[in-house]
């Protein structure tokens, strides 16, 4: 039970840090219909990012991480922009034009960073805490948090503001939203440089929790993008659901199969996805003949 | 085709000659380049080839290599003996890669094989059997009586060979029966479906494929470098073989090749600067995939195309449509029972009621003409009868058989062929091809031809261009034969999609609103054509919302209004009943309006002429 | 809504508008004017080439030549988006609502070229008032309406942008004839308060009952031209559709 419980603990702040980048991922998908491969990497430009503002420039966490977030953000509007003439025509080839574009930022990581990585401290340095004798580090809480915070947020500009309710509905109708008047190439830009920011916010948490190195976006971006699927992809709902489960899994499978934690969890991941490709907030949607 | 000849012999002999003039080091590069581009092969026959998102084609490499490693090592085998097991394991590797993509396609596959690749890095990086991070060293050298392989320059001949075989076989694969069918499915599934090519199998051949050629490569490398270890398997060299393909051109297995070694050598070229290559590579691919998708392979192509806007057409001034040659009439269909019974139809849509309660009976050797108003369900009901949706509730029998359920590919087979409203022939296919897809009736399973009988499938080619030669001519398309469908004129797309669908020899032929975007000159061809084709023995089910054909053409129509059969009879009753009327123009006055009499089906030019 | 004096000057006009897909021509070189405060139906069967006029009027689609002036200003040019800022609301055909949005949300939208103020909400609340039943259903998702309510969304949408002009693309699509009725109601008393009406119908009666006047379109062309209540006791329209 206590076991149980501890795994459960451990899974729920990386789960927080995947839903993050799944959220990301569903953000682009929903409103542009487009994969982003390059969002893990955007990630770790972003894990970079604050790290060096954080540890070489001696900023505050939190202003260092807004910092990367901006940075982010303006590699997102320049991917969207590249890949603008590719949208709504070919789905298979934009996606490999993001994967160029992960290249490409892994080399600019590399030229920058270098290939050692680097090891962030936590900024926060109280004591684990201790509930019902389960070990729960401050950082961890912090990580959930913010996310949570992450997750209302999103939620509020989606739900509440003009521009939020306007991508959704770009992402629902093109046709229908540019005759309402919305600007359909900028909605799409300022979706992009969104999920691009959330994807940064997911590597400056995740710094202190992992090492930050070049192959840093491999991981967290491919089960970010497991969680955004298995979620249901492009629902809110499911990217923190979907990150939740993986998280869970990932720290479950870590305890009881060690080395080949990973091969257990894409293992679990492609029978449940094959179960239910739509994942679990998703709709099937119908082809047309 | 002389010159072709000659430019592949003058190929062999520079490759046969390369290596007296390479030093060690460069032989060695070589040798690496060419594992690579075995490996592109296979990752271009799954992803140009057959439209299958294949990350994992590092991990098909890597089983191969690594059982090589392991059985040698570990457990005794011989190199051969290993590499034959390896080829095994590799290919169930594959098969097993492919479950997802029966349910899954496009950026789904794609996460979920390169998740699979991951998941294979990790085990090789922590599983005792594969030696961990350090991987397997002292993998034997291959024996080869009277070939010491050891040497790289000989191993460059045992490598060429290898390659030579998958490259021909790979181009053979493309260019005959299978090739075509996982070309067509690329292109559009759905009606690739239609034309009889069983999607869930074909998806699953297409990994295998990639993994065989992937486990050869495999093979090859730990034969040649005795020692393997997990980086040579990462997600970054996974990423650098999607570069090679991409800027060498996916569609094409030679732009493959061409990339995967112009990438290999220019790696090795640029190894001091890895990063900035890493980078240029990178931005090669976005630049290709915005401004050349078709990659290095398709430059000649889009040059031609270029010289040809500039300078004016050439030779396709003479190409011209012919007229169709009508076939020779059929027997008499026996008259046992209604050739289509469609039964209480319903189909649902998230509560919106596309068809509700239908029921419809076609005979043997009809014309039915089927009309209604814009989202009367007139297509759904297509989709149901071709089964693309599954019925709600109710039942469809086909020529007595229930198919209620049946899939496209075995109503193909059964004999039900379609066109579609909105033209979905196989893009990137020449017209030819489009026919040959079609005309096509065997089964997957016969593919087993390919791995041990091939002069089965060059007989079964000859017959099949003999037939597709054929339709090509009796529905005047000959000087179209090697153009892509969509540089054609709209007009010539439409015969092509009614060929095709007849190429399938079907009983039953489904059009759907084959007249749409043709002028009047078309649409009396085409009703020569649908006459001719029912003459010959098949029944028409045509949908149409050109009343003016569906007047001339059918004897029966049946028409739909949100879903509900509303009436049923001889074009006369038809354009009588309110019902249709008040369908049509939402006035049940109207009908009163002008004509007393209805008018007569056997003639409907004057009345046409009045109004134009 | 009432439109003002100084409106009374925009008439719409287009003149030549032809449309190409590929090589097929949709629409051949057509013209009309709709006057303020004036209603025209352009009707005609399924692929007379209606629908591709209007997105053709709306730049949905690329016009292979024409002109559209509104009043002395020239829209040839202005951009899908912007149309509704000179004054042109436009309901697709199908519907085209945002599905998974909520219907108030669908309705703000509409007026999204605007600053959601007050203004907004006193519009939303004469949508409201010309169809309660979408007041009833405001939070819920457009998506789960019916195929009638949608209709209506579709339409208060248009509105909220407070259109001089208002084009309506096959608005009885799919309707019951009940609901074609209370479309027609609602159609008629739009145009009691001065608002111009486009409306491009396969429904003649829909179309004869809610305009003044009336284009026939058959083969991309024009075919007939007329008032309204002439042409509804003309056989030839009848002929047109089924083809005779």
């Amino acid at each position: 039970m206590q076991e149980t419980l501890q795994t459960l603990v451990g899974g729920l702040s990386l789960g927080a840090v995947y839903a993050l980048v799944a959220l990301g991922f569903s953000l682009v998908y929903r409103t542009m219909g487009l994969v982003n491969f390059a969002h893990a990497d955007i990630a770790m430009i972003g894990a970079y990012a604050a790290s060096t503002f954080y540890l070489t420039a001696k900023l505050p966490f939190a202003l260092a991480m807004v910092l990367s977030i901006l940075i982010t953000g303006a590699i997102g509007l320049v991917i969207e922009r590249v890949l603008r003439p590719l949208e709504n025509k070919d789905f298979d080839l934009m996606l490999i034009g993001t994967i160029g574009f992960g290249i490409v930022l892994q080399a600019v990581a590399i030229l920058i960073w270098g290939t050692t990585g680097r090891a962030v401290p936590s900024p926060v340095r109280t004591a684990p805490l201790d509930i019902l004798g389960v070990r729960v580090r401050t950082y961890d809480l912090l990580v959930m948090a913010v996310t949570a915070l992450a997750v209302v947020g999103l939620g509020f500009f989606l739900a509440r503001t003009k521009r939020g309710a306007a991508m959704q509905a770009v992402a629902m109708d093109h046709e229908a939203a540019t005759a309402v008047g919305i600007d359909v190439g900028r909605s799409n830009a300022l979706a992009f440089a969104i999920g691009a920011g959330l994807a940064a916010l997911a590597g400056g948490l995740v710094g202190p929790m992992l090492y930050v190195d070049a192959s840093l976006g491999g991981a967290l971006g491919i089960k970010g993008f497991a969680a955004a699927m298995l979620g249901g992809f492009g629902s809110i709902n499911g990217a923190v659901v979907g990150g939740i489960l993986i998280g869970v899994l990932d720290s479950y499978t870590a305890g009881h199969f060690q080395g080949y934690s990973v091969l257990a969890t894409f293992l679990v991941f492609t029978v449940a996805i094959m179960i239910r490709p739509m994942g679990i907030f998703g709709e099937r949607t119908v082809s047309r003949a | 085709m002389k010159s072709r000849i000659t430019a592949v012999l003058a190929l062999v002999v520079a490759a046969g000659a390369l290596p007296y003039g390479l030093g060690s080091y460069t032989i060695h590069v070589v040798d690496i380049a060419l594992i690579y581009a075995l490996l592109a092969i296979g990752m271009g026959l799954a992803m140009g080839i057959s439209g299958q998102i294949n990350l994992a084609q590092v991990a098909f490499f890597g089983v191969g290599a690594y059982c090589v490693a392991i059985l040698t090592t570990n457990n005794g085998y011989g190199f051969w003996a290993a590499a034959v097991l390896a080829v095994l394991a590799t290919v169930v590797t594959g098969l097993l890669v492919g479950i997802p993509a029966l349910r899954m396609q496009s950026h789904y596959l794609g996460i979920v094989t390169l998740g699979l690749a991951l998941g294979f890095i990790n085990w090789i990086t922590n599983a005792d059997i594969s030696g961990g991070a350090d991987g397997i060293s002292g993998v034997p050298v291959p024996t080869l009586p009277g070939v010491d392989l050891s040497s790289e320059y000989l191993y460059y001949y045992l490598e060429a060979v290898v390659f030579g075989l998958g490259l021909v076989f790979g181009l053979f694969v493309v260019h005959t029966s299978l090739g075509r069918r996982l070309r067509a499915m690329r292109d559009d599934a759905l009606a690739a479906g239609a034309t009889g090519a069983e999607i869930p199998l074909l998806r699953m051949t297409a990994f295998v494929l990639a993994s065989l050629y992937g486990g050869l490569a495999g093979i090859l490398y730990a034969g040649l470098i005795r020692y393997v270890a997990p980086e040579t398997f990462s997600l970054g060299n996974m990423f650098i073989l999607l570069a090679m393909v991409i800027i060498g051109g996916r569609r094409s297995l030679v732009g493959c090749v061409v990339g995967a070694i112009g990438l290999t050598l220019v790696r090795e070229w640029l190894s001091d600067f890895s990063t900035y290559a890493q980078l240029g590579y990178g931005a090669v691919v976005v630049l290709m995939v915005v401004f050349a998708p078709t990659g290095l392979a398709g430059v000649p192509a889009r040059l031609r195309d270029l010289y040809r806007r500039r300078f004016g057409r050439t030779s396709d001034d003479r190409a011209e449509l012919r007229p169709f040659t009508p076939y020779t009439p059929g027997p008499e269909p026996s008259q046992d029972g209604p050739l289509l019974q469609v039964a209480e139809v319903s189909k649902d849509f998230r509560g919106l009621r596309a068809l509700d309660e239908v029921s419809l009976t076609v005979d043997a050797g009809e014309i039915r003409g089927i009309v209604g108003p814009n989202g009367s369900g007139k297509t759904t009901l297509f989709n149901v009868v071709s089964g693309f949706y599954r019925a709600s509730a109710g039942t469809v029998r086909f020529a007595g058989a229930d198919t209620t359920r049946a899939r496209p590919y075995a109503l193909s087979l059964a004999g039900v062929a379609r066109t579609f409203q909105n033209l979905r022939l196989f893009g990137q296919l020449t017209v030819r091809e489009n026919i040959l897809v079609a005309l096509d009736r065997t089964r997957t399973y016969t593919i087993w031809q390919y791995a041990l009988w091939q002069p089965g499938v060059i007989r079964r080619e000859r017959r099949l261009r003999g037939a597709a030669q054929s339709v090509l001519e009796r529905y005047g398309l000959v000087d179209f034969a090697e153009a892509a469908p969509a540089s054609l004129p709209y007009g010539i797309q439409r015969r092509i999609e009614i060929a095709r669908a007849m190429a399938t020899r079907p009983r039953l032929l489904l059009l759907d609103e084959p007249a749409a975007g043709l002028n009047g000159e078309e649409v009396q061809q085409l009703v020569r054509i649908v006459r001719s084709i029912r003459d010959s023995g098949t029944t028409v089910v045509l949908i149409e919302h050109n009343m003016g054909l569906v007047m001339s053409l059918c004897e029966k129509i049946t028409v739909l209004s949100s879903g509900k059969v509303i009436a049923e009879g001889t074009p006369a009753e038809v354009v009588a009943a309110p019902e249709v009327i008040e369908a049509y123009l939402g006035d049940s006055d109207l009908s009163e309006l002008g004509m007393s009499a209805p008018p007569s089906a056997e003639r409907p030019s004057p009345a046409k002429e009045a109004t134009s | 809504m009432k439109a003002d004096a100084a409106d009374a000057a925009r008439t719409l006009k287009v003149e030549d508008l032809s449309v190409h897909y590929g090589g097929v021509c949709a629409v051949r070189s057509i013209g009309f004017t709709v006057e303020p405060g004036e209603s025209v139906g352009i009707i005609g069967a399924n692929g007379a080439g209606k629908t591709s006029t209007l997105k053709a009027l709306m730049g949905l689609v690329p016009r292979s030549g024409g002109r559209i002036r509104l009043g002395d200003r020239d829209l040839t040019r202005v951009r899908a988006r912007d149309m509704v800022r000179h004054g042109i609301g436009y309901v697709p055909e199908g519907r085209h609502v945002f599905p998974g949005l909520p219907a108030e949300k669908n309705l703000l939208l509409g007026a999204y070229s605007k600053p959601w103020d007050k203004e907004t909400q006193r519009q939303l609340d004469e949508v409201y008032a010309l169809f309660p039943v979408l007041a009833e259903m405001r939070d819920r998702l457009a998506g789960a309406l019916s195929g009638g309510q949608q209709q209506m969304l579709a339409i208060g949408r248009a509105l909220m942008s407070r259109p001089r002009l208002l084009v309506l693309d096959e608005p009885s699509m799919g309707l019951s004839p009940i609901l074609v009725g209370s479309i027609l109601d609602v159609l008629l008393k739009l145009r009691e308060e001065g608002l111009s009406l486009l409306l491009v119908e396969q429904n003649a009666k829909l179309t004869f009952g809610a305009t003044s006047h009336c284009l026939v379109m058959e083969n991309g062309e024009v075919a007939m031209t007329g008032p309204s209540a002439d042409l509804r006791h003309d056989p030839r329209v009848r002929e047109v559709y089924l083809g005779l």
